[in-house]
């Protein structure tokens, strides 16, 4: 057998040949289907689709009132392709991915926030109208800043990149802001009627502080009886120095006492 | 600045639970917090005819005697009531959809393929250049498959498995990843045709009278009607085999389609960019890691099968048959020599 195997591809031929020889002794049913709806050519190799980089702007020209749409496309090299390369598959380029590059560049933190990816139909895109930047159904996120750029870029006369990324950023933080605002104060629209949001990070951090500190105070403590023994035993106060260790005694029998 | 009617907003909780309220300290944001009464229970403060929660509440409170059919319909009324409140889900996804109802292969839009994932492809250094003329380009260093050859392909599969579903041919679905059981059993209950979910037995096909050979096996008639009479002369003939096999992943199953060329079964199989095409008579190219995408692909083609299926017993109820019937002499006749058993009555027959 060779490198390639085309048996699946010749069901039919085979199965004719087989009968035509009285392997078989009768025809399978599904041989004048495979014969109506034949199986597509395999390893044919086409060329690939030559994705190319369409921009649409709108400028205003000379001698005419009214705004063109103008087409531009990325230019192609000069240099010719390897032959080997000649039937391999194209990047797939768009005018967007400069623009997400260099929003998610400039707020890397936005990637960050959660993103739904799943798609009931297919056909969100239809709902959405980039002439504003907030969509319904849609959360806003950096693609709502990138896509409102591109319409702005494709819809407005002689806009360009930068003023758009402006226009669209600053429509962008303002909603963020809002939405914090809507947040706070639906929270506290909560918590005014009855809602328990538990101790906030703050509270829970000055708890864990706190914890530590009651432990260094203990610790201190004993430190600080041990230091006094010490100093008292070298001045040669004896009764002192009695006294003191009974008391830390005293001191470190208490939990036990208290256990038992 | 926020004005809130606490006990006009919140008259439902605090009506029907007999607990005293939280005491609000602060209405407006803006204020110091002062101390302020506890508000005591608005008991009868609106009249009971004007409240419209009066009789609810009322009823509520009397739970503790009433029986489970009048708590039922209490909570009916108090549905009726209060279901106009908050917000109702217009559309929302549901994955046991495309199990339960799948759609038609007519049915089939590029939008849909593209919900379900099935334009992409492996990393590019994974590929098959066999493949490339289904792929459209390169994203990210994936492959993505063209979706509008997806859906032509899988069109010609879909008539393939309805054709051979009319002229009465056994299918076989199978797709042994995790996760494509349902779907798989589920094909094949539409199309009236088998299913493997589990491993592929290497041997069933070319090896069936052992592998296969205690199943049970019936003759019938064009309407799917058990003819028992015909039992015992089923006793010495092979296994059943396969008049088209459907492979959701074809790269786990090669020995099942070794076995399929050996046999001489036409093929369908969803074949991603690091498959091998040649494998299969009919490729659909797609994604076969995507649960939802093969969800899809099988119930278009159970839906095909369907179709096939109703087309065939439609068929049938006329008297007609797509296909050359085998006939009563045919069964009778021992498979081996092609002769009548000796002693029986087709022999007896030939020689008066």
């Amino acid at each position: 057998m060779g490198k390639i195997n085309l048996t699946a591809l010749r069901v039919r031929q085979t199965a004719l040949n087989q009968f035509a020889s009285g392997k078989i002794n009768k025809l399978p049913q599904w041989v004048d289907v495979v014969g109506e709806i034949p199986p597509s050519e395999t390893l044919i190799r086409n060329r690939p689709p030559q994705h190319q980089l369409v921009r649409q702007r709108m400028k205003t020209v000379t001698g005419s009132s009214n705004p063109q749409v103008v087409f531009e496309v990325q230019e192609k090299r000069r240099k010719s392709k390897k032959s080997s390369r000649l039937f391999q598959p194209l990047e797939l380029k768009y005018e967007e991915d400069e623009l997400r590059q260099n929003f998610f560049r400039d707020h890397p933190w936005e990637l960050a926030r959660p993103r739904v990816l799943l798609e009931s139909s297919g056909k969100d895109h239809e709902n959405y109208d980039w002439s504003r930047l907030k969509q319904p159904g849609k959360r806003l996120d950096g693609e709502s800043v990138v896509q409102r750029q591109l319409w702005l870029l494709n819809n407005v006369p002689d806009m360009t990149k930068s003023s758009a990324y402006d226009i669209a950023r600053r429509e962008f933080y303002r909603l963020r802001l809002q939405e914090d605002i809507e947040r706070r104060v639906a929270a506290e629209e909560a918590q005014a009627t009855g809602a328990n949001f538990g101790s906030s990070y703050l509270e829970i951090g000055m708890d864990l502080e706190n914890q530590q500190y009651e432990k260094w105070k203990a610790w201190a403590r004993t430190e600080a009886q041990v230091f006094e023994q010490r100093t008292a035993a070298l001045s040669g106060a004896p009764e002192v120095a009695l006294e003191q260790q009974g008391q830390e005694e005293s001191f470190t029998e208490q939990p036990g006492s208290a256990l038992a | 600045m926020i004005v809130r009617k606490l006990c006009v907003g919140q008259s439902r909780q605090l009506l029907a639970l007999n607990r005293r309220a939280p005491a609000y300290t602060r209405f407006l944001s803006t204020e110091t917090p002062v101390d302020t009464a506890a508000p005591t229970l608005p008991k009868e403060s609106i009249a009971p005819a004007e409240n419209p929660l009066h009789e609810v509440v009322q009823a509520s409170r009397q739970s503790a005697q009433v029986n489970p059919r009048q708590q039922w319909g209490e909570l009916e009324k108090r549905r009726h009531k209060f279901n106009n409140l908050g917000t109702s889900v217009q559309e929302s996804y549901d994955p046991e959809d495309i199990i339960r109802n799948p759609p038609k292969p007519s049915d089939v839009t590029l939008e849909m393929l593209l919900a379900a994932g099935t334009h992409l492809g492996h990393s590019t250094s994974r590929w098959n250049p066999q493949n490339s003329r289904y792929i459209f380009g390169i994203r990210e260093g994936v492959h993505i498959i063209s979706l509008d050859v997806t859906a032509a392909y899988l069109r010609r599969a879909a008539k393939v498995v309805e054709e051979v579903a009319a002229r009465g041919g056994i299918i076989l679905f199978a797709g042994t990843r995790k996760g494509q059981k349902r779907a798989v059993v589920r094909a094949a209950e539409l199309a009236k045709g088998y299913h493997i979910f589990e491993r592929w037995i290497p041997g069933s096909l070319t090896n069936g009278q052992q592998i296969l050979g205690h199943c049970a096996t019936k003759v019938v008639n064009a309407m799917d009607q058990e003819l028992p009479e015909f039992q015992a002369d089923l006793a010495d003939r092979g296994s059943v085999k396969p008049d088209l096999v459907v492979v959701l992943n074809p790269l786990e199953n090669v020995v099942l389609l070794h076995e399929c060329g050996l046999n001489n079964v036409p093929t369908i199989g969803i074949v991603d960019t690091d498959a091998d095409p040649t494998r299969v008579t009919y490729p659909i190219p797609a994604n076969d890691d995507t649960l939802r995408g093969t969800c899809l692909i099988a119930g278009i083609l159970g839906r095909a099968g369907e179709a096939g299926q109703k087309r065939r017993l439609e068929m049938a109820a006329q008297g007609k048959t797509a296909y050359e019937p085998i006939t009563a002499r045919q069964l009778r006749l021992d498979p081996l020599t092609g002769q009548a058993p000796p002693g029986s009555e087709l022999e007896k027959g030939k020689q008066g």
